[in-house]
């Protein structure tokens, strides 16, 4: 495909500036991004055995919910009933709330004993999850803008940056893409192998990278977006309106039993299964119950369910989010539902939670590699001496992208342990992981990027493997109170430590052979004397 | 002659005209549409139907407006794609507004 030269260089210049302005930032959105694909399982591998208490047969919920709400005034306001077998039957807040971003939250957990009586604990709410979550959405930029994190409004801008980056990335490679998409050249040298596969995982993910990119500047920016739709609207109304609700104050008495509930919901979302349900203002002018479902089979719009809103007094239908044939939700559902379930990966199942895992992997792996071939263009090719700019730049791609991956791996090896004491396991996380993300990236600037990413990956591998090792350790001498995984969900965790641990392992061997035996003028070349000073420095 | 039909780069004035006036350009196209395409707001819809007609108003905003941006840079000079955004930004608010008034 012939395309104009002024073109192809004006969308050139486009995608290197685009590119490496955003391009750490979404580095660090895409990790940790992937890791939340499995959230649900982290908490539960982050977590002792026993943090949940035990679930209880399907006819006593009933009388465990009556009971709670008999006894407990706060679970009035909100609370919770799972019927998944990995968390407790029933929770509610002590401290805190479910929505809203804090480390402090304290829910209170309830079952039945085996005599049928109510016993309840106050416990924190883990949230590693949270950590790595609250990085996916704010790359960990610091600070609060109105109600949210500065650094979800400076993602949002990445992800401008990015959709341009996208774009222009396909115009200018067009013409030569016929040919060249499939080849991946190692005998032209690194520099052409790394910019094969960068278009190779841009191209063969483009349309998930434009996927991701319009849901982000959504997410970020949809309070401006509907503030314009309000003046486009004029007085129609935007949400609601028309029927008006009466004010009822419901007797708690003549609250819907769960099955009531249960079977509502099984008539009007066939297919789905109810993973649990939230009670809320039992005893306000507002009651309402938020149900989760769950379908392997259809598009979810949240991250891991799909909800339906009612009036558990009278069984009433508020909302949902499910698609029902009835014909009311039509193609406008059908689109904003495919949006949201397309960003979070929630459908599918297991099989799609791995695609997107790994196809988020693959964007951080275009990020990283779009700097190191940016870094590769710039340098001067017949000479030692590189510009100041490469060098501020390789440093701060090798400081940021694997101080992100230290962080996280630290937090994770660092979790069994931190259980360990009673403090706020919560905000241990955080200082674990900014420690590490400022050393990381402070070591960067100081040994310069060539000779630290050696060291770097090290400590990669080394805290990925601790991981298992903390968990043989639990295994050989259980009186420490460390625990070992007991799910295959928990070996996965593991299992995946260790693969992280080989690829960084991997990587170490070609970043040694760039470093010692690699083309002198590069920015990543050291002499094998400054290995030497090197290791004595560290040691 | 062929140098003078070259693309200029005025990359600060191109991304202002795609940022600004695109945006404003998508807000009035994403109105007429919401005022005079399906389900639109001159019509009796149920409360579930505007939660969902709404918030899929919301959502065509971004991709429209990204696309805007990412062709705003095959404008000649900064001065053409503001004046080209512009205008049309202008035609498509007002007539959002006329609608807004009339209907």
């Amino acid at each position: 495909m012939k395309i104009r030269s002024d073109i192809l260089r004006t969308y050139q210049s486009l995608h290197t500036w685009t590119g490496i302005t955003a391009g750490l930032l979404l580095f660090i959105g895409f990790l940790a991004g992937s890791l939340t694909m499995f959230s649900d399982t982290i908490n539960d591998w982050a977590t002792p055995p026993g943090y949940q208490l035990g679930q209880v047969q399907s006819d006593q919920y009933e009388l465990l919910l009556e009971q709670v709400l008999a006894q407990n005034p706060d679970s009035l306001k909100a609370v919770t009933v799972s019927f998944d077998e990995n968390s407790s039957p029933i929770h509610w807040y002590g401290q805190g709330s479910a929505r809203g971003f804090s480390m402090d939250d304290q829910v209170w957990h309830a079952t039945l004993n085996e005599q049928g009586h109510l016993v309840t604990e106050l416990r924190h709410v883990n949230e590693l999850s949270m950590l790595i979550d609250y990085l996916h959405r704010s790359a960990g930029i610091i600070g609060e803008v109105g109600h949210d994190q500065a650094g979800v409004y400076v993602l949002g801008i990445a992800a401008f940056l990015y959709f341009l980056a996208l774009v222009s990335g396909v115009i200018f490679l067009l013409p030569s893409l016929v040919k060249s998409f499939f080849a991946l050249r190692k005998e032209k040298g690194p520099n052409r192998f790394w910019l094969d596969s960068h278009n190779l995982v841009g191209i063969a993910s483009l349309p998930f990278h434009i996927i991701i990119a319009i849901t982000v500047v959504v997410f970020s920016f949809h309070d401006l977006f509907y503030g314009g739709l309000s003046q486009v609207y004029g007085d129609k109304p935007m949400f609601g309106g028309g029927e008006k609700h009466e004010e009822v104050r419901y007797d708690i008495r003549e609250l819907a039993t769960l099955n009531e509930i249960k079977q509502t919901i099984h008539d009007y979302a066939p297919g789905y299964e109810v993973n649990s349900i939230r009670l809320s203002g039992l005893s306000s002018a507002h009651p309402s119950a938020s149900i989760s479902i769950i379908s392997d089979r259809t598009l979810m719009r949240g991250p891991h369910n799909d909800y339906v809103f009612l009036n558990p007094f009278t069984l009433e239908i508020d909302s949902s989010t499910v698609r029902n044939e009835s014909g009311e939700q039509s193609i406008w559902a059908a689109v904003v539902t495919s949006f949201f379930g397309l960003h979070f990966g929630s459908y599918g199942g297991e099989l799609g939670r791995w695609l997107y895992f790994v196809m988020g992997l693959g964007g951080a792996f275009l990020f990283y590699s779009g700097n190191l071939i940016w870094l590769e263009k710039r340098r001067k090719k017949q000479s030692l001496n590189q510009s100041r700019s490469s060098h501020f730049m390789a440093n701060l791609t090798i400081g940021v992208s694997l101080g992100c991956a230290i962080g996280m791996a630290g937090a994770f090896a660092a979790n069994k342990w931190l259980a360990l004491v009673s403090w706020n396991i919560n905000i241990a996380y955080m200082w674990i992981y900014y420690l590490l993300f400022f050393v990381t990236l402070a070591g960067a600037f100081v040994y310069g990027a060539a000779r630290f990413s050696i060291l770097s990956l090290k400590i990669l591998a080394v805290l990925c493997l601790l991981i298992p090792t903390n968990s043989l350790i639990a295994f050989m001498l259980p009186e420490i109170g460390i625990w070992a995984p007991d799910s295959l969900g928990d070996l996965g965790i593991e299992l995946g430590a260790v693969g992280f641990a080989l690829a960084s392992l991997y990587a170490l061997k070609h970043v040694k052979r760039r470093v010692y035996h690699g083309e002198k003028n590069s920015i990543w070349y050291c002499s094998k004397l400054s290995k030497k000073e090197v290791v004595e420095s560290f040691s | 002659m062929a140098q003078y039909n070259k693309i200029q780069p005025h990359w600060w004035t191109k991304t202002f005209a795609g940022v600004i006036g695109g945006f404003f350009l998508t807000l009035g196209l994403v109105g007429i549409f919401a005022w005079l395409g399906p389900t639109g707001l001159t019509e009796q819809i149920t409360e579930e139907q505007r939660l969902w007609k709404t918030q899929f108003n919301m959502w065509i905003i971004t991709p429209i407006w990204l696309l805007i941006l990412c062709f705003v840079y095959m404008f000649k000079t900064g001065r053409q794609a503001w004046l080209y955004l512009g205008v049309s930004a202008v035609i498509s608010n007002v007539i959002v507004y006329l609608l807004r008034s009339q209907l």
